[in-house]
């Protein structure tokens, strides 16, 4: 079950999106965020779909990966097509009963944002998918360096970044053990009510955040022992370069940008 | 009679229906007697974990059957829950399973969901504490306040207090020092012996495997590879060593004082026993 959750999950390749530099990367998928909110019609909102499509294509991704990424928002993307279905109104009625009535405006509605969050989350996934998550956290860290100035700790909060997300598969490892030997013990984590579920999960959770703790301070000390001392004075063996691609792919942000605004102006607004 | 655990063609997969679908352990077919001490070695990954984790169904087998006392744990709901008490599984590192205010709560924990009565866990829980030699002064402190090896005093304990009818450990004295070991195994051995019950031990150690064992099971590549008495297992040692495994160091001494042509006997499995036959043989005695 926890195992499905795709997010910070790498898919290795060579292809012009993992060979982008990951600051770019980040610009990009912000950028593109930002610009599938400002879409205002079908038009727009099919220049970013195909934006989406086009990037899955060249990551070289297989689909079904692409797809697992969905997966788990299928309730929300039903959930709220049907809030949108009911509760818009406008346009030509198709259906009317119980107070519930069907618009044009509602069913049109339901689509936009059905794309607009599938687009939403192909995009952000095509990040983690091209991009390892060391490369991402020192992207974020370079990008946020100017917030030193206002004396907020950006190596650390980028070290801390990686370190969780390097612990995600230790933990559930972890998990897993301590569950079976509490089961061992004929521990019941499946029966009973919500209370008495909530009451099973006592034996799993102190187990596991003792040894949490325990590996957060052999970590520190081994940190310590390697002389970690935090960003200061620290170099990196590989440097980040921008290259023509990457300012190719900044350009091709802008062309889209400017082509979503000028579809917006062009034709009639949905929302 | 029915043997205490019996395994008809068992077999698990890993990621099972994906392209890297492998089997964990590939039909097993074995039977350990009531009463018995049986050991199992294995290199790491020859699926001695996954075997041992279907003797109380906290895997269930993708095909073949495991029976307890007879009987097919994955029958109902009921054969299973009963499996867990049944077989007393104590992993790797126990100590880490310990959650609760107090000793005596944790050790109680595994009494109390097999819901019985509170003057049977109290029976239980001091008789399991006084077994593996935790402090009646510990019982009431909290867990985490204990010494490494205490803590692992009273998780051992913690699986004792069910009085399981077989009782699995998992590399039990992984980590502990050697007096740690040595009290280890003697603890082990006396359980059984007051108790009677089918013990399991999952091992590394050649050494503390041979000392202890009636009868050893070898896994390999999935399957069981030997099986018999210690001295038919260790006899093998070729065979061992191209699994990945060892006999007891002690032995492998005495197979080379033999090669020097020291008339000294093949089957020394521990310490003890070859110091006995050094001594006698050095005051001028046959070692035979």
């Amino acid at each position: 079950m926890i195992r499905d959750i795709t997010i910070g999950q790498y898919y290795p390749g060579k292809s012009v999106l993992h060979r982008l530099d990951p600051r770019m990367k980040l610009i990009l998928t912000f950028g593109l965020i930002v610009v599938i909110f400002l879409c205002k019609s079908f038009f727009s909102l099919g220049l970013i779909a195909l934006t989406a499509v086009f990037a899955a294509i060249i990551s070289r991704v297989p689909a079904k990966m692409i797809l697992k990424s969905l997966k788990p928002i299928v309730i929300i993307l039903l959930f709220t097509a049907v809030l949108n279905i009911i509760y818009t109104e406008g346009g030509t009625v198709y259906f009317e009963k119980w107070g519930i009535a069907i618009t044009e405006k509602g069913i049109n509605t339901a689509i936009f944002t059905m794309i607009r969050i599938v687009s939403l989350v192909v995009i952000s996934s095509l990040l983690t998918y091209t991009t390892t998550p060391t490369m991402l956290t020192d992207a974020i860290e370079r990008l946020l360096s100017p917030l030193k100035i206002f004396k907020i700790k950006v190596h650390t909060l980028a070290m801390m970044m990686t370190l969780a997300l390097r612990f995600i598969p230790t933990l559930i490892e972890e998990i897993d053990r301590i569950m079976n030997a509490q089961k061992a013990r004929g521990a019941d984590l499946e029966s009973g009510g919500l209370v008495q579920r909530a009451k099973a999960l006592v034996p799993i959770f102190i187990p596991l955040m003792v040894s949490a703790f325990r590996r957060a301070y052999e970590l520190a000390f081994a940190m310590t022992c390697r002389c970690y001392t935090g960003g200061e004075g620290r170099t990196r063996m590989k440097q980040m370069k921008l290259k023509f691609r990457d300012f190719a792919a900044l350009f091709f942000l802008v062309a889209v940008t400017a082509g979503v605004i000028f579809l917006n102006i062009k034709f009639e607004a949905v929302i | 009679m029915s043997y205490a655990i019996e395994t008809v063609n068992l077999t698990h997969y890993y990621s099972k229906g994906t392209v890297q679908q492998v089997a964990a352990i590939n039909d097993v077919n074995l039977q350990i007697e009531k009463g018995e001490l049986v050991g199992i070695i294995g290199h790491t990954g020859s699926g001695k974990s996954t075997l041992i984790s279907h003797f109380n169904g906290l895997l269930k087998p993708d095909s073949g059957k495991v029976l307890v006392d007879g009987e097919d744990i994955w029958k109902n709901k009921e054969t299973l829950r009963q499996s867990r008490f049944k077989v007393g599984l104590c992993f790797q590192y126990p100590e880490y399973q310990l959650f609760e205010e107090t000793v005596y709560k944790d050790i109680a924990f595994g009494p109390k969901n097999m819901k019985l009565s509170e003057a049977e866990i109290k029976e239980r829980v001091l008789r399991a504490a006084e077994f593996t030699g935790v402090k009646p002064e510990h019982l009431g402190k909290s867990p985490f306040d204990l010494s490494g090896g205490e803590k692992r005093r009273a998780a051992i304990a913690g699986v004792m207090s069910m009085e399981p009818q077989v009782l699995i450990f998992d590399e039990p004295a992984a980590g502990l020092d050697p007096k740690g070991r040595k009290d280890l195994v003697e603890l082990i051995k006396n359980y059984r012996k007051q108790t009677g019950s089918t013990v399991i031990i999952v091992s590394h150690s050649m050494e503390d495997i041979a000392g202890m064992a009636d009868r050893i099971i070898v896994m390999n590549n999935s399957t069981v590879a030997m099986q018999g008495s210690v001295d038919e297992v260790y006899s093998r040692g070729d065979e061992l060593r191209s699994m990945g495994l060892n006999v007891p160091e002690i032995t492998e001494i005495f197979a080379k004082l033999r090669a020097k042509g020291i008339n000294v006997p093949a089957n020394v499995y521990t310490v003890e026993q070859g110091e006995n036959i050094l001594r006698t043989l050095l005051k001028g005695g046959a070692a035979v």
